[in-house]
């Protein structure tokens, strides 16, 4: 079942800037559909349109059947979002804030303190009700954002770059609980920069370029298209330097074979690694997202 | 309501901060009281329950800034079925919980003073809210167009003393140099405070200048209003 549809999307901001330009695709129920891109590609706004926070220009796109511009309404109450950089109240605990979510979305009281422990048990952070959100860890703190977004029980989750600051534990920790998420039905969008998240959660991907479409499909087929394959590294050992390491391209199974074969008649250290979408992508743009952004 | 409550709720948890913020407004009436006589004092004492009216709206950027920009909670709360104007309402309702302690214990003053009647308290009240309503839309065009902390934080602020401290609020018009006061009357805190004034009988001005007055008000929270819509979006455009 389709449950976002875009189609030749398009939009330039009131004052000129260009930022998306005839995108489209489609994204089916319980997948989770990753953007990716450079810093202002386009990923954020492309995500704001679909959630009914930014008017498009020219194209048209719908979620759950009903329009953006023409039916929001329709389409907000089965929605959340969880905003780049979002950052909880200092002042308050994180069941404040949920609780209040809750009751703003428009829950009872006891609805609202029923589902506050829900979610808050869901998502590990009942043992952490009572504190600031001054105390908490940055992973902890967006784990509460995903949290509040989560007290609707959305149909469509649309989250931008949510790993971003996150230390290599809570990264898997909000990825594990996106997993969990489709599981039960839920659609999930979401943009991120970072290309092993990309990997490991996309069921399928878009890659924007200076707001334009370089890719759509899944991880494996942006690796096959781009003709990226298994590398493998010949050197020598440890403290021999008379020789440079050998970086080949194996094509076929007889190939690998006959390299790890030499590898061990020449006493060399043979390293296998595999194709990742981080080359896939470089040759899609023409360029490394992290050494962008450093 | 719910809105207004979360974004309330730092302050109303911490006493402290919440009894110095609702008696900022307050603080001038007491030196009046002590350097100036009661009626000097009393007239001061509605003065600061304007513009703690005054402040609560101009403040209300604060909310809205942050609520957009900083937060984002907007962005969340625009992705649900929450109503942009229950959305304004609530922000806008917050500064007002938060100024409640210290517009009662005002109010409770004015009556142990004495000479004050339901009617006058009725119409202080009605003139403050009039001017709140101008200047929340105020506060959502500055908050909305803001774009950083910084600024967020100086521009009501410098906005609060050309509209509370500078203007005769505190004190009488009459004290003003005769060159200043019709300066004076282009600002909307002095139109608020001499109408308060004029309904609890401590001026006497003309039935015209009590109709200016209201109808000066009333435009100013209609055009702020129109400012504030073109300014204030609930989906970006």
């Amino acid at each position: 079942m389709e449950v976002v549809r875009v189609e030749g999307l398009g939009k330039t901001y009131p004052g000129g800037t260009k930022a998306l330009e005839d995108v489209s695709f489609s994204i089916d129920k319980g997948e989770i559909f990753c953007l990716l891109g450079r810093n202002g590609a386009g990923k954020t706004t492309l995500l704001r349109i679909l959630a009914t926070q930014l008017k498009p220009t020219v194209g048209r796109a719908s979620v759950l059947g009903h329009d953006v511009l023409a039916e929001p309404q329709a389409i907000r109450p089965h929605i959340a979002v969880v905003p780049q950089e979002a950052r909880p109240q200092m002042l308050l605990s994180p069941y404040d804030h949920i609780l209040y979510f809750c009751l703003i979305r428009g829950q009872s009281r006891a609805q609202a303190r029923e589902r506050t422990q829900k979610v808050m048990e869901d998502l590990g952070l009942w043992e952490h009700r009572d504190k600031l959100a001054s105390d908490l860890s940055g992973g902890l703190r967006q784990r509460l954002i995903i949290a509040m977004a989560m007290v609707a029980d959305p149909e469509v989750l649309f989250l931008d770059e949510p790993t971003i600051g996150l230390d290599p534990l809570g990264r898997r920790s909000v990825w594990s609980m996106l997993r969990a998420l489709t599981k039960k039905g839920a659609t999930i969008l979401l943009t991120t920069h970072y290309l092993d998240e990309a990997e490991v959660l996309a069921d399928h991907l878009l890659i924007v370029d200076k707001g334009r479409t370089a890719f759509l499909g899944t991880v494996d087929e942006a690796k096959g298209d781009t003709g990226v394959g298994m590398r493998v590294i010949v050197e020598p050992t440890a403290g021999d330097g008379s020789t440079a390491p050998e970086i080949l391209e194996p094509k076929s199974a007889e190939e690998i074979l006959a390299i790890v074969e030499r590898g061990l008649r020449e006493k060399r250290k043979v390293t296998f690694k595999p194709a990742s979408l981080e080359e896939a992508f470089i040759k899609i743009v023409g360029g490394s997202i992290e050494v962008e952004n450093t | 309501m719910y809105i207004g409550l979360f974004d309330a709720l730092p302050l109303l948890r911490d006493p402290m901060l919440l009894v110095v913020i609702s008696l900022f407004s307050f603080l001038p009436v007491i030196f009046i009281f002590v350097f100036a006589d009661q009626a000097s004092a009393v007239q001061s004492l509605i003065g600061a329950i304007v513009l703690t009216f005054s402040f609560t709206g101009l403040f209300a950027s604060q909310s809205v800034y942050f609520n957009k920009q900083w937060f984002r909670f907007q962005d969340m709360l625009v992705a649900s079925k929450v109503s942009p104007a229950s959305y304004a309402v609530g922000l806008s309702l917050s500064g007002l919980v938060v100024a409640l302690p210290g517009v009662v214990v005002a109010l409770v003053l004015l009556l142990l003073s004495g000479g004050s009647s339901p009617a006058g308290i009725v119409l202080l009240l009605a003139t403050s809210f009039l001017l709140w309503i101008g200047l929340v839309f105020v506060g959502f065009a500055i908050g909305a167009t803001t774009k950083n902390a910084r600024r967020a934080n100086s521009i009501p602020q410098v906005l609060s003393i050309a509209l509370g401290f500078l203007p005769p609020v505190y004190y009488p018009l009459s004290r003003l140099p005769a060159i200043a006061q019709p300066i004076a009357m282009l600002i909307p805190t002095t139109h608020a405070a001499q109408l308060a004034k004029y309904y609890f009988g401590l001026i006497s001005i003309p039935a015209s200048e009590v109709v200016i007055g209201w109808a000066y008000l009333l435009g100013f929270a209609a055009l702020m209003g129109f400012i504030a819509s073109r300014r204030a979006h609930w989906v970006d455009p």
